[in-house]
Order: structure tokens, then C-alpha cells, then sequence
């Protein structure tokens, strides 16, 4: 079995990045972390994620254009990579085999 | 957010933020923070956006996020540096001379002192144990035995080891020369001529085992443990059986045939870094000195030292010897209101083995201690010396900044970069510091020897200690740059369009920084000055104090018990020589060192209860008086034809004074044993140091015979000596012959004033010296400076007298503020050094002002040179080339 390197925190990142499909960045990545699973996240935890993620490969990230926002700074928009799908995908799978393995605990998780 | 009233983050964070950042994560980091504190503005008001904004900056400070130091090592740089470095050094030599020299000077004087210091730190420290090593005190605070002091009984050591678990080991020694501790004549058993030995002891087998003294012959565990052993040290067993195992060999002490002593071990010389210094331990097993002795609770003459087990607590079992022992042992003797007295003022501690020699000054023990604040003093005068060094060093450099001036424009404008030109001016003075460290070692190797003497120490240089070179290293770096950082900064601060017009005016800047080094520089020379005036001052009124005695012309002649039957006859013959005016027996002597006791005496027929007084009670015979020059204010002298006078008493004015003898004659007085009658009253006499009140004294007829004092007449001192030795030899061939002078042995017990009076003045010669050194290289720099405007003044008409005065005047003014500050702070501290004598020389003014005329002389003459060079030159010479 190849090893993937996703810690809790950042399949959770990872996650995120593709449910964001796009739009994710710093701040996005937080707030939705927080409205979805209720953690309190600081955003330096978020960046750092992000960036591990990116220095393995499974996300990249563009600038987008400046705003008069955030002080005219850009965004750092994060997308999901090819790798980093099969990352999740595998982790999934993991997860999947694990959970049939228990007794009496048929998974009750439907994929859409 | 635009408007009258935008709201921003805090600005040191962002500032923050954007410092420790590295560039490429910055504008996410920073965009996102923004972002956020405009979102949470709204939601949750200004304040706490702002501080979610600190913590969000604050939580993104991560090794991750940190800015990569970028470091190029560029050895070309480096190279450069020294390059230009050296140049500069090689082209002002005389001012580059004053720099290393002043340096190399404090330095020197340094690396002396921090060898002195570090030796004093580490006395006691190399036993095994030492932590678990103390030596036992008993403190008092009321009464008339108040102090603190290490005699306990002989039964206390036995008392502590069988009363409380908490002591591993409890040892003795006795030192005291009334049992023959101290200084013995001895032989070898085969050997007829004795030879006179000091460090003699005696010692319970458990010291060799509390201090792990190392054996060189001889098993330690049983070196002492029969009757009638003797330890020696290896030097002495180098000394009597050259090259030999002399275990199991017998020593004659003190000409005593019948009880020769065996040797049960020979043991390493105690290190020089020892409080403890003997050369012969006697074993106290089976040692009484008087019947019961051993089990007498009432006389104190043992130190007593202790090996606790690990984790004891220190405090509770030092109030819990003090009780047991109070109550259990030594209550018995004691009435009632003296068991209060001691039980409210007196208390035991247990004394570090490390501490005993530097913080011993309070403790009476009767041996020779440094002392802690000699030990800061030092320390003291060694930094301010270095800053001296600094100051020279710092007030030159910015001094002539305006000849480095040009370079730093042309540098930056080529585009030098501040931090470059810092590093630049930096390795300078690391190159100086360098040289200076060079020869500041080679100088303090030189005068160790000197120094050696001066401390009365036997230092060695450490050159091969693992922590020497490495120490020196960075300590140069450390000094390197502390001289360099102020003209570093300063240098580098020029602005280059200012400097390459020549605006810059020319090294008066930062005249008002150096004029206050200068006035520190001064300030700590005259202190010193003063110091050395003071402790001169203070010896010279030791010396030649009216003590109440004449301690000239009169000679010593120390074991002459050794005589025995023949002493009368050895007298008689001494008083027949015709130098000889006077001859005396007696072993207490008013110097240190010789025979002492102590007693409480009252009035016979009252309470002693409150009536008593603190006495020594000496036996001399009726030409002691006499023959030490002493005066009898009332009443008589003894007199051999009086059978009486063995029940009399001679007491001294103090002792008359604090129990309330008046008139004293007739009246008698008791220590509780023995009662005798006052038959005279001497003029008080300095019988101990001049640091301690006069307290009582008896003298009594009595045989102590150990002395005799000889008052010669005449100044044939050698002449008087060798007739005296030639009737000792005819009495006495087979003993050495021991003479010494009264007032050497005198000055003696204040050789440590005298050996800081020495320190004193060779430190402020060397600030002084130092201090000049600047001041020449100063002056000469700022009459160089003035050259035009000299030539231009004399042109005009000026005279030599007033171009001298323009040139002298601002220095002067700086020493004069110098004396200022100098003498309210020399003399708060020479006041406080003095009141540890009683007796004392009054500092009078004349100290001051010849501190502050001498001072100003020296710095007049220093700056003189230069300043009538100046004014005498002709201005043609300074005119021609414009």
C-alpha cells in the first residue's frame, strides 16, 4: 500500500479545498472548517495545512486578481490536484474496509 | 473602510508581521489577517478585531513563516577589512601605540586579577565531598564573650555524632599551641639536632576520612588510630627520609625521648587552596592533656568539623544540636540565668567547607583568611581599569572620526551599505583588541611573579588549562567589541553628501560624550589615588602608634622551654651581656601569635552577675614590665623579694575602668578559682590588633616559658644576636636557635593592610597611567586639529602663555569636575574601610588636596607637551600651504 502523508488536520484541509471547489483560500478554508465541523480554527493552522499540502503536491495554488479589499492584496486561491484526489480517495477506501471489518457495524455512509 | 475614522490593525504588529515574514508568504498572511479584522469589525467591534489581529500574527510566527537568515561569507570582504584595517593601524602609529598599549595595559591588569579571583573562589573546593563538608561556629550576640568562634569541648564531637544520625562523620583538630599544636622542634629518632617545624596539629582519624586526603604511604582508614601516631605531609617526609617508605619510623617532638611518636602515614601536601595547612596531624587517640580533660565540658579548644549524610536539612538540625546540646550536656554547669543568656543570644551553625576562606572574617579561629570583599574590590578596580582601556580607545576613534570621514562618504557613495561599513570599523577594533590581547598576555605572564608577591600568592599562568585560550577568544571578541560598537555606529552614521563637502566639523560632535568619559576615566584614577593616600596613611599610623608598650629594640627568642632546668641560668648570663638591658619570660606577648586565654574576672565579694569582665591573664615575671617598656600608673611592679606578690596582681587600665575599681590598688578581684590582689595598674596596652578594643588584662607572677624577650641596647643588633646564639649553643647544642623582633612580628599582624596598600598604589599607577595615555593621544589630536587657527592667533599677536591657555583650559576644566566626583566617593568608601579598626587614622583634607594637586599636575604635564609644541611652532609652518 503506497503511505499517504495526510495528517487529521490536513485531509480535513484537503477536504475543504475541494469543496470549495475553486474558491479556496486562507480565510474561506477557516470559515467554512469552523461553520461545518465547529472547530475554532486559528488561520496560521490553516495556512500551514495548506501549505504542507502543497509542498506534497496535492493542492496548487494561483494568485487571483487584486481587490480593493484586503488592502489591495491578492488571494491565494488553492485547487485540489490529481494527486491529491487520489489521496482522499484512498484514504476513504481505508476508512471503508476498516469500518465493514467491525462487527455488527454495517457502514451507513452513501456516497452521492 | 474609507472615511474620517478608519480603523487599522495595531501597526506593530503589522510591522511585526511584515518584519519576521518570509517575502513570498507575506501577502497571503497579511491579506487573509486583513481580511479577517475587517470581517470581525463588524461582527465584533474595533477592540476585540484588534486583538484577534495581534494573536493571529502572533500565532503565525512559525519556523515555517520565519524569514531565512541570508548570510554570505565573504572571505574577500574579510580580507579587505583586515587590509584596511591594518593600513590604518601602520599610518597613525603613535595613536595606535596608545590604543594597544592602554589596552594591552588593562588587559594585563585583568587576566592578573581574574587569577587571583578564581584561586580565591576555589579554596576547599577539591575534596570529594566538599558539599557535604561544614566546620561547626557557635555565635553569640550579648555578653561578654560575644562573636562568633570554632572552639567547642573535646566531648562536643562525640556528643553530636552520638546524638544525631543526621552526621556521617565528626572530626577534631586542635591547632592550639598550648597543647603543642603550631610550631614544634623535631628529629628523627637516629638524629641528634632538632630542627624547628610549624603546622602542627592534632587530628582525629576521622579528618582523613572526612576530607579524603590522599595517602602517599600508609593506609588512610588506619593512619591515625592508635595513640602516639603522627601523619605527615609528603614534603616532609621528602625532607626527613628522602626517598624512603617511612611508615612504621619514629619522630622525636619536642625533645620528648621517652615518648618518640611513630609514623602511620604520609600524606599529600594540602593544596595551596586549602584553609588547612599542615604538615604534621598527631593523633588525638589516647591524647589527654589534663586529667579528665577528654570529658570537660568547660574549656573550649577543638574545631570540629562534620561529613552530614546526603539530604540532610541543614537549618532544623542546626537548631536541634543547639538544644540537645544546651540542655543535655552543658546545662548542668550553668546557672539559670546563664542558660537564658546563651539560650537567647547564643546559636550553632554549620559553616560550608568552601566558605570558610572567604567568608571567615567575622569567625576568631586563629588562622589566616582572605576575605570577600577584597575579593569584589579587586574584581572593581580590574573592570574600571579594562573601561579605562575602553574609554582611551572609544574617545579616539571618535576623535578622529573627520580622517575617516572622507572614506566613509566615498564608501557609501559607491554604494556601501551601513551594515557593511559597521562590520568594517568593527574588525578594526577586533584586530586591535587582537593585538592588545597579544600582548596584554605576554605582559601579565611577565609580572605574575611580581604580582605573586604583591598578593601573596603562588599563582600560575594557566596557559595550558583547557579554558585558557577558548576564555581568551572570547573575551577579546567581547572587549573587541565593546570598544568598537560606539564608533562602529558612529562612524557609519555619516551622511556621505555632508562628509565629501567637508561640513562635517571636525571631531567636535561628540564632545560632550567624551568629555564625560574622560571625567569617568579621571574620576576612577584620583578614587584610586586617594584609596592608596588613605591606606598608606593608615599603615604609617599603625606603625608608629603610641601602643602602651616599646616594641623596638627587642628581641625574641621563641622555644626556649626547650631549656628546661637551665632557663634561670640561661637568663642570668643574657642579663650579664652587656648590649642586653633587660630580659624577660614570658610566651604572651602583645602580637599576634603568641600565647592568648581568656577568663571572666569580677570583684571578689560581688555578684558576678553583671560585674564581670572578659580578661586575659598573663604570667610573666617581674622584668616583663620593664623590659617591654610598659608604664605603671599606680601601685608598683612585682618584686621578687616579695613572697606575696604570687597572690598579686597587675591589671590594666581598662580592667580597673569596667569594674569599677577605683582607687584599684589593694582591692581584690576573682575568676572564681583563684582571687588576687591588685598591686599595681599598668597604662593600657595594645595587646591585640588595632582593629578591636583594649580589653581586660591580669598579669600574674607565673611560669610560661616558651619566650623570652631580650631588650637590647645599642645598635648592634647582629653583634647582640651572636653573643646571645653563642650562650644558647652552650646550653642547648642540639637545638636550633629562633630569634625574632618584636615590632617585625608586630607589623606582621597588619601585613594585609599593608599588602593592600601596595595593591592600592601599583593599580592606580596603572589607572593613572592608562588615563594620560588617552589624555596625551587626545590632546595631541585636538592641538593638531587647531594647527590654522594657532598659527593665525600667533600671527595676530597672541602670546605663547595664551595660546597654551586655550589649548589647556577645557581639559582642565574636566579634571576638576573629576576631583568632584572622586572625592565624596573615595572618601565614603575609605570611610567605610576604616571602621574596621578601632584605632584609626582621621582622613583630614590634606589627603584630598594632594590627590587633586598631584592628579592635576600629571594631567597638566600630559597635555603640556603637546600644548606648547603648538603654541611655540611657528605659524609659518602651519600657514605655508593652504
Amino acid at each position: 500500500m503506497q503511505r499517504i502523508h495526510l495528517g487529521e488536520f490536513e485531509e480535513l484541509t484537503l477536504l475543504f479545498v475541494a469543496v470549495l471547489h475553486g474558491n479556496a483560500y486562507g480565510v474561506a478554508v477557516m470559515e467554512e472548517i469552523e461553520q461545518q465541523t465547529g472547530r475554532a480554527v486559528n488561520i496560521s493552522a490553516v495556512h500551514a495545512a495548506l501549505r504542507r499540502l502543497e509542498e506534497k503536491g496535492y493542492v496548487n495554488s494561483e494568485w487571483s486578481e487584486a481587490t480593493a479589499q484586503r488592502g489591495g492584496r491578492r488571494k491565494r486561491l488553492f485547487s485540489i490536484t490529481q494527486a491529491g484526489r487520489a489521496a482522499l480517495e484512498q484514504s476513504r477506501d481505508t476508512y471503508l474496509k476498516l469500518w465493514e471489518q467491525i462487527p455488527g457495524m454495517a457502514p451507513k455512509i452513501s456516497f452521492s | 473602510m474609507k472615511g474620517p475614522f478608519s480603523p487599522e490593525p495595531p501597526r506593530w504588529a503589522d510591522r511585526f508581521l511584515e518584519w519576521y515574514c518570509r517575502p513570498e508568504l507575506l501577502e497571503e498572511i497579511q491579506g487573509d489577517a486583513y481580511e479577517l479584522f475587517d470581517k470581525r469589525l463588524l461582527a465584533n467591534g474595533y477592540k476585540a478585531a484588534r486583538r484577534a489581529f495581534v494573536w493571529d500574527v502572533l500565532r503565525s510566527f512559525r519556523l515555517s513563516t520565519i524569514r531565512r537568515i541570508t548570510y554570505k561569507f565573504s572571505p574577500d570582504m574579510y580580507k579587505s577589512n583586515f587590509k584596511i584595517a591594518w593600513r590604518s593601524l601602520v599610518k597613525h602609529k603613535m595613536y595606535s601605540a596608545i590604543k594597544i598599549g592602554g589596552f594591552a595595559i588593562g588587559i594585563a591588569a585583568c587576566l592578573l586579577i581574574a587569577l587571583f579571583i578564581k584561586d580565591e573562589l576555589s579554596y576547599d573546593s577539591n575534596y570529594p565531598e566538599a558539599k557535604r563538608i561544614f566546620r561547626v561556629v557557635a555565635e553569640t550576640t550579648e555578653g561578654e564573650f560575644a562573636g562568633q568562634g570554632v572552639d567547642f569541648p573535646a566531648p562536643f564531637a562525640k556528643a553530636l555524632k552520638d546524638e544525631f544520625p543526621e552526621f556521617e562523620k565528626v572530626a577534631r583538630i586542635n591547632p592550639n599551641s598550648l597543647f603543642t599544636g603550631g610550631g614544634n622542634p623535631i628529629r628523627r629518632i637516629d638524629a641528634a639536632q632538632n630542627t624547628y617545624e610549624e603546622g602542627f596539629t592534632f587530628a582525629d582519624q576521622e579528618l582523613l576520612d572526612i576530607l579524603q586526603i590522599k595517602m602517599i604511604y600508609g593506609d588512610r582508614k588506619h593512619a591515625l588510630d592508635e595513640p602516639n601516631t603522627i601523619v605527615i605531609s609528603e614534603r616532609k617526609a621528602q625532607q626527613y627520609f628522602p626517598n624512603e617508605n617511612p611508615v612504621g619510623k619514629m619522630l622525636i617532638a619536642n625533645d620528648n625521648k621517652d615518648k618518640p611518636v611513630k609514623i602511620g602515614g604520609v600524606m599529600a601536601n594540602f593544596p595551596s587552596t586549602s584553609h588547612l595547612q599542615y604538615d604534621f596531624l598527631i593523633a588525638m587517640k589516647g591524647v589527654e592533656f589534663y586529667n579528665g580533660e577528654q570529658s570537660n565540658w568547660g574549656a573550649s579548644n577543638y574545631h570540629t568539623y562534620v561529613l552530614l549524610k546526603p539530604g540532610v536539612d541543614i537549618a532544623k538540625l542546626e537548631k536541634k544540636m543547639f538544644s540537645v546540646i544546651i540542655h543535655k550536656y552543658m546545662g548542668a554547669q550553668m546557672s539559670k540565668t546563664e542558660l537564658a543568656l546563651v539560650e537567647r543570644s547564643s546559636r550553632l551553625y554549620l559553616q560550608p567547607i568552601n566558605d570558610i576562606h572567604l567568608h571567615s572574617a567575622e569567625i576568631h579561629d586563629g588562622m589566616r583568611h582572605g576575605d570577600i570583599r577584597f575579593v569584589w574590590l579587586f574584581g572593581a578596580i580590574a573592570g574600571f581599569i579594562l573601561l579605562i582601556a575602553c574609554i582611551n580607545f572609544v574617545n579616539l576613534s571618535t576623535a578622529r572620526s573627520s580622517n575617516r570621514a572622507k572614506e566613509v562618504g566615498l564608501r557609501k557613495t559607491v554604494g556601501s551599505s551601513r551594515g557593511a561599513l559597521i562590520g568594517q570599523f568593527l574588525s578594526e577594533s577586533l584586530m586591535f583588541s587582537w593585538f592588545s590581547f597579544v600582548m596584554g598576555v605576554i605582559l601579565a605572564w611577565a609580572l605574575l611573579p611580581y604580582f605573586n608577591q604583591l598578593s601573596n600568592k603562588t599563582l600560575q599562568f594557566p596557559w595550558l588549562a583547557w579554558w585558557f585560550l577558548p576564555m581568551m577568544v572570547l573575551a577579546c571578541l567581547f572587549v573587541g567589541m565593546l570598544a568598537g560598537l560606539y564608533p562602529a555606529f558612529y562612524l557609519s552614521g555619516f551622511n556621505p553628501i555632508n562628509v565629501l563637502k567637508g561640513k562635517l566639523s571636525k571631531g567636535s560632535s561628540n564632545a560632550n560624550l567624551r568629555s564625560a568619559l574622560v571625567v569617568f576615566q579621571f574620576t576612577t584614577s584620583i578614587v584610586l589615588i586617594i584609596g592608596t593616600l588613605i591606606v598608606t596613611r593608615q599603615m604609617n599610623f599603625i606603625l608608629h602608634k603610641k601602643l602602651g608598650f616599646d616594641k623596638e629594640q627587642v628581641l625574641l627568642l621563641n622555644g626556649t622551654q626547650i631549656l628546661g632546668d637551665n632557663l634561670p641560668a640561661f637568663k642570668n648570663r643574657l642579663q650579664q651581656l652587656p648590649m642586653v638591658q633587660s630580659v624577660a619570660v614570658s610566651d604572651y606577648l602583645p602580637v599576634a601569635e603568641s600565647k592568648r586565654n581568656g577568663n571572666e574576672f569580677w570583684e571578689a565579694g560581688k555578684d558576678k552577675e553583671g560585674n564581670s569582665s572578659g580578661t586575659q591573664i598573663w604570667q610573666v615575671d617581674s622584668d616583663y614590665i620593664p623590659t617591654l617598656g610598659m608604664k605603671i600608673v599606680e601601685g608598683r611592679n612585682f618584686s621578687t623579694a616579695m613572697k606575696s606578690d604570687s597572690q598579686g596582681v597587675i591589671i590594666n587600665q581598662a580592667l580597673a575602668k569596667k569594674l569599677n575599681l577605683a582607687p584599684a590598688l589593694g582591692k581584690r578581684i576573682t575568676n572564681g578559682g583563684q582571687s588576687y590582689q591588685v598591686i599595681g595598674v599598668v597604662e593600657d596596652f595594645h595587646f591585640e590588633s588595632l582593629r578591636e578594643n583594649i580589653g581586660g588584662m591580669c598579669l600574674v607572677l607565673g611560669n610560661s616559658s616558651n619566650v623570652i624577650s631580650v631588650k637590647i641596647k645599642g645598635q648592634d643588633m647582629q653583634k647582640a644576636i651572636q653573643q646571645i646564639s653563642a650562650i644558647w649553643k652552650d646550653l642547648a647544642p642540639t637545638q636550633p636557635i629562633r630569634t625574632t623582633f618584636l615590632d617585625d612580628s608586630y607589623a606582621k599582624m597588619y601585613a594585609d593592610v599593608r599588602r593592600m596598600g601596595y595593591i592600592f598604589s601599583n593599580f592606580a599607577i596603572l589607572a593613572i597611567v592608562v588615563a594620560c595615555l588617552g589624555l596625551f593621544a587626545l590632546s595631541t589630536y585636538l592641538a593638531e586639529q587647531r594647527r590654522k587657527e594657532i598659527g593665525i592667533r600667533k600671527v595676530l599677536g597672541a602670546s605663547v602663555g595664551s595660546v597654551m591657555g586655550l589649548l589647556v583650559r577645557n581639559f582642565l576644566v574636566l579634571i576638576l569636575i573629576s576631583l568632584f566626583i572622586a572625592v565624596p566617593t573615595a572618601w565614603y568608601l575609605m570611610q567605610k574601610w576604616l571602621e574596621d579598626f578601632v584605632y584609626r587614622y582621621h582622613i583630614r583634607g590634606d589627603v584630598f588636596l594632594l590627590a587633586g594637586f598631584s592628579v592635576i599636575l600629571i594631567a597638566l604635564l600630559t597635555i603640556s607637551v603637546q600644548a606648547l609644541r603648538s603654541a611655540l611652532s611657528n605659524p609659518l609652518d602651519s600657514l605655508r600651504n593652504e
